[in-house]
């Protein structure tokens, strides 16, 4: 909210950079901002419109575990509250499109349901996108990461096995705000179904594997940094729902390196969270239809075969899909992980000056140190903006 | 967002007060559980209020106009907003008043969500009957709102770095880029901290001289910074904006500096780990005894087996060790593993460790690097450590197999955590800023303000937070210069109203308020016998107001005159039960 | 500090750490562009529940 009520910042949401011309202190930057079909200076947020809308899609905010209207808000308390209809969901605007493409008339299914709900009377069909020009002195980079999609790596079971979940996909699980309002049951007992069953059971056994995709000479050999710590939290926040719940952490290292984490590892423990030494070899669809893990107790040097209700992956924190393609827009290096590179003693500084990076663009970092990366950062786009001093490059 | 100039009305006399309530579904959340249209309906017949709404989102674009325009259309002279918790959208209501031109502490907020439909989830006529009744409260003391001015006071762009290490030039250095003065000050003769006794930093294995000379130089010469060293400081006074630092100085005696903010950079220093694991500093070493050593040359080639323990004296629970994990001793163990295999191509180095932490991208590939470069890891269960014998360790690493291994051993190597500095205690006390169970400063958040102090005006960044490596140190400092320019952009500090105040007609001088104080906000005047508060210090806490037996110094916004209005008008609705209630 | 002419950033990103920078920067007394390609900011940050070590709500 702070950010969409300064008055020194303009935010142009469901908007993206195009063109990067010019230098440091000088860069013209051409953006698009997407049509939302819906005039932000007349929404009032009121939901009217997804309430009546017709057609359902996944949502990607709740990792496809729920579901969303063509008209939808990201999600509710977002920033712009603006809502925004999906032209790739949308039956009206496919109509519209078909139409001009020159279908059968007959054949075209139309909608325009939400326009006439609208008490706003805000939304407008024919809206384009907007090229906006911009000229600046710097640009920061603070793109964020993705989530490796697990399916690649295949006996894991990912999207094969039943309630093989994403650590982000198990955090909407366990969010109130999420697709089961906070009730842990098992994805497969509701995932598309038409209405969420009653009286489903509680998963009552969770495994956390750690390192999916991470530290992975087939894949990536980086540390992903902030996965340890997470499922941790997890394990921690499911048995705070449920004491009887089981929780099993899969780990080589436990990385629990930040200030009062190592506290956190050992409220784990004593609550009674099971820490096991071991790389998960393999997760295979059980009799009952629940996963069951295979791995190695390396303290203990034998082989088990455990069921559970969910298993959770602690899947790769990666850089961005578009990750080369930002490269080239913006003239920047990417460092061997494929995170943006930075310079040797200026950690903001990207391989072109004037363009700055912070936060998990860089590589993983958990959320402390991206607030104080962006602090960093900041002050170091004053200092060469500014130019009251010239630049150090410490080479 | 346009925004209107601010006009201010005139002042108000009981018959002007114009209520307007505003009651917030707050989508599902309010709506959901009770019946906002009714509250609203109630509200409107109660004295004063001449209009009273419902919103969907008051806190959205849409619902923020509609309090500007009734402002505007009705008249209003009064706020009241029925919805969420202060915390989460006061200062944008009251903001949205101020705007339309109403002073914004003549805005009340009434708390129906956490404290009414969030914990009455099942109860929809009794809730809705609850709400009612916080309404009604909330109208009766916005009845006793004064208008109030916030204090504003002129910030100097002046601030002082305690500490000379990489997190303190890089907070002096990126502030003085800014345009700001800094005063450095440091205990040593030198400037550079830990970092200049590093031999190399990882994972790159850079020159640290590389990253701190350049800074040094710069920090030395430039025109805004004034270097103090060999200096300890005998006190600071003061608060954000005006802060009075007394240094003695070698050589110059006692030195007065007046800053604006203050920055700790005090750093940490290795653990010693005195009783444990045979330690004797010439054969069993700490990691940093063994970064000294490579850096001055010091292990010979007769060194052919090195053995490294980790986590000594730390992740232990035993009394006199440390119970945190120091972050960045794996990653230091595995850089000096390295580079004592390509010094010396032969030597075997082991390392004993429980888990190992090279995070991120770049700790991990030199983890790899080590690997392929024949370093040995074994892990080892806090419960059975490892022991030094002569010339050897004794491990048993269940990974392995269930006997104990004998590593033969030249130097056996003790990886020890970071410990707060010998100055950390001192400064705390000096300018009452608080540390954690471990003597490391505790920030203000330890996610989303990781390097602000609760208290306006300091900071902190470096290992005197957490044990960290002299790149996070740099940007944690760089961090801390952003967040000093933040607080000194505007030129000024604006501090809140509601502050306590005290009526030195009635006080009689008894400093009970005084010794309540949690914030030192409260002085006695000697020659007048009376207490007074300093609005800036101050920090409405209200611990002073419930302590003075005179009601001399009272809170305000929170004025008996205004609180029992509230009181009276919540128990309004008990009426029947209480045949005679004075109040 | 900055007083003479007013000097525009562009911040590309909304999640936490896109929101930290544009917010310091703006206090500082810049002008921020920020740019955000979901149609609002929040990020994976959004999408958590609680956060570790304090379980404090992400939101």
């Amino acid at each position: 909210m702070d950010v969409g009520r300064h008055p020194k910042i303009e935010l142009l949401a469901y908007s993206e950079v195009e063109k990067v011309d010019g230098t440091v202190g000088a860069f013209d930057v051409t953006i698009r901002k997407k049509a939302r079909y819906v005039d932000e200076n007349k929404c009032t947020g009121c939901g009217a419109c997804a309430e009546k809308c017709p057609t359902r899609v996944p949502d990607p905010y709740n990792e496809g575990l729920g579901e969303r209207k063509a008209i939808y808000r990201y999600f509710a308390q977002g920033i712009p509250s603006t809502y925004t209809i999906d032209p790739d969901a949308c039956r009206h605007l496919a109509g519209l499109r078909a139409e001009k493409e020159g279908a059968d008339k007959g054949k075209i299914k139309k909608c325009g349901v939400c326009a006439k709900i609208c008490q706003a009377k805000a939304i407008d069909y024919s809206q384009q996108d907007q090229i906006i020009q911009r000229q600046v002195e710097a640009i920061v980079l603070a793109v964020g990461y993705e989530v490796l999609k697990p399916e690649g790596i295949t006996e894991y079971g990912y999207g094969r096995v039943p309630n093989v979940v994403t650590a982000i996909e198990f955090e909407r699980l366990l969010s109130a705000s999420g697709p089961t309002a906070g009730h842990l049951y098992r994805p497969a007992d509701f995932v598309g179904k038409k209405k969420m069953p009653e009286h489903l059971p509680h998963a009552k056994k969770l495994a956390f594997i750690q390192c999916v995709g991470s530290r992975d000479g087939r894949r990536s050999i980086h540390c992903s940094g902030f996965c340890c710590m997470h499922s941790i939290k997890e394990a921690i926040i499911a048995k705070e729902h449920d004491s009887e719940l089981d929780a099993w952490i899969f780990g080589m290292d436990i990385r629990a390196v930040g200030k009062g984490f190592e506290e956190y590892r050992l409220k784990a423990e004593q609550i009674g969270v099971k820490f096991v030494r071991s790389r998960v070899a393999e997760i295979t669809k059980g009799p009952k239809g629940l996963p069951i893990v295979w791995y190695e107790d390396t303290r203990a040097r034998r082989v088990y075969s455990r069921e559970f209700d969910i298993v959770v992956l602690a899947s790769a924190c990666l850089p961005p899909k578009d990750a080369p393609v930002l490269a080239e827009k913006f003239g920047i290096e990417l460092d061997s992980f494929g995170f943006i590179k930075t310079r040797p003693f200026a950690p903001f500084d990207t391989t072109r000056e004037g363009i700055f990076v912070c936060g998990c663009a860089r590589g993983p970092a958990d959320i402390p140190e991206s607030v104080a990366q962006a602090s960093s950062a900041a002050a170091r786009v004053a200092q060469v903006v500014l130019q009251e001093a010239r630049k150090v490059v410490m080479q | 967002m346009k925004r209107l100039a601010e006009k201010q009305l005139s002042p108000l006399k009981s018959k002007d007060v114009r209520i307007g309530v505003f009651v917030c579904h707050c989508g599902s959340n309010i709506a959901g559980y009770l019946d906002c249209k009714a509250v609203a309906d109630y509200a409107s017949t109660l004295p004063g209020v001449v209009y009273s709404t419902t919103n969907l989102y008051t806190c959205s674009e849409s619902g923020i106009a509609e309090i500007k325009r009734a402002i505007t259309e009705k008249k209003l002279t009064r706020v009241v907003v029925a919805s969420c918790s202060p915390r989460t959208h006061e200062p944008l209501f009251k903001s949205a008043c101020k705007e339309a031109g109403l002073n914004p502490y003549l805005f009340e907020m009434v708390n129906i969500r956490d404290q009414c439909s969030w914990v009455h989830m099942n109860s929809r006529d009794e809730a809705t009957e609850k709400a009612k009744d916080l309404v009604r409260m909330g109208v009766a003391k916005a009845w006793f709102l004064e208008p109030q001015e916030d204090f504003e006071m002129p910030i100097e762009a002046r601030v002082a770095v305690i500490g000379g290490g990489v997190a303190g030039l890089s907070a002096a250095e990126s502030l003085a880029d800014m345009g700001v003065s800094v005063v450095l000050i440091e205990k040593s003769p030198q400037l550079g901290g830990m970092t200049l006794k590093l031999n190399s930093l990882a994972p790159h294995l850079h020159n640290p001289d590389d990253l701190v000379n350049p800074l040094i130089e710069r920090v030395e010469h430039h025109p805004r910074i004034k270097v103090y060293k060999e200096s300890s400081i005998k006190s600071i006074e003061g608060y954000v904006g005006n802060y009075r630092i007394e240094l003695d100085v070698k050589g110059q005696g006692v030195v007065q500096e007046s800053v604006s903010a203050v920055v700790v950079a005090v750093g940490a220093k290795p653990y010693i780990p005195q009783g444990l694991y045979g330690y004797d500093g010439e054969n069993v070493i700490t990691q940093f005894e063994l970064e000294q050593r490579l850096k001055n040359k010091g292990v010979g080639d007769d060194v052919k087996n090195v053995v490294m323990i980790q986590c000594v004296g730390a992740r232990s629970q035993a009394e006199g060790e440390k119970s945190y994990c120091s972050r960045i001793c794996c990653a230091t163990a595995v850089k000096n593993a390295l580079i004592l295999k390509e010094r010396f191509p032969d030597i075997k180095v082991s390392i004993l460790y429980r888990d190992i932490q090279t995070y991120g991208s770049d700790f991990e590939a030199m983890l790899w690097k080590a690997r392929s470069a024949g370093v040995r890891f074994y892990v080892y269960d806090p419960s059975d450590p490892p022991k030094v014998a002569d010339n050897a360790v004794l491990v048993r690493s269940q990974i392995f197999s269930n006997d104990v291994l004998e590593l033969p051993a030249d130097i056996v190597v003790l990886s020890t955590p970071l410990e707060a500095s010998d100055e950390a205690p001192v400064i705390a006390n000096l300018m009452r800023i608080p540390t954690d169970a471990n003597h490391f400063f505790l920030e203000a958040h330890v996610k989303l303000r990781p390097l602000d102090f609760a208290t306006d005006g300091v900071f902190l960044c470096g290992s005197c937070r957490f044990p960290c490596t002299a790149e996070e140190a740099r940007i944690q400092g760089m961090g801390a210069a952003a967040r000093v320019g933040a607080l000194l952009a505007k030129g000024k500090v604006i501090s809140s109203a509601l502050v306590a105040e005290v009526d030195s007609s009635t006080c009689c001088g008894c400093q009970g308020c005084l010794r309540i104080c949690p914030y030192g906000a409260i002085t006695y005047d000697e020659s007048r016998h009376v207490c007074q508060v300093n609005p800036i210090l101050c920090k409405g806490c209200g611990a002073c107001a419930a302590a003075c037996p005179s009601q001399s110094v009272q809170l305000k916004g929170f004025r008996p005159s205004q609180l029992l209005p509230q009181v009276r008008a919540a128990m309004e609705s008990l009426k029947e039960m209480f045949v005679s209630c004075e109040l | 500090m900055i007083r003479d002419k007013e000097h525009h950033v562009l911040v590309i990103g909304g999640g936490i750490a896109g929101i930290q920078v544009s917010l310091d920067l703006a206090e500082m007394g810049f002008f921020v562009h920020m740019v955000e390609k979901l149609p609002s900011i929040g990020g994976k940050m959004a999408q958590l529940d609680k956060t570790f070590p304090t379980n404090d709500c992400a939101i």
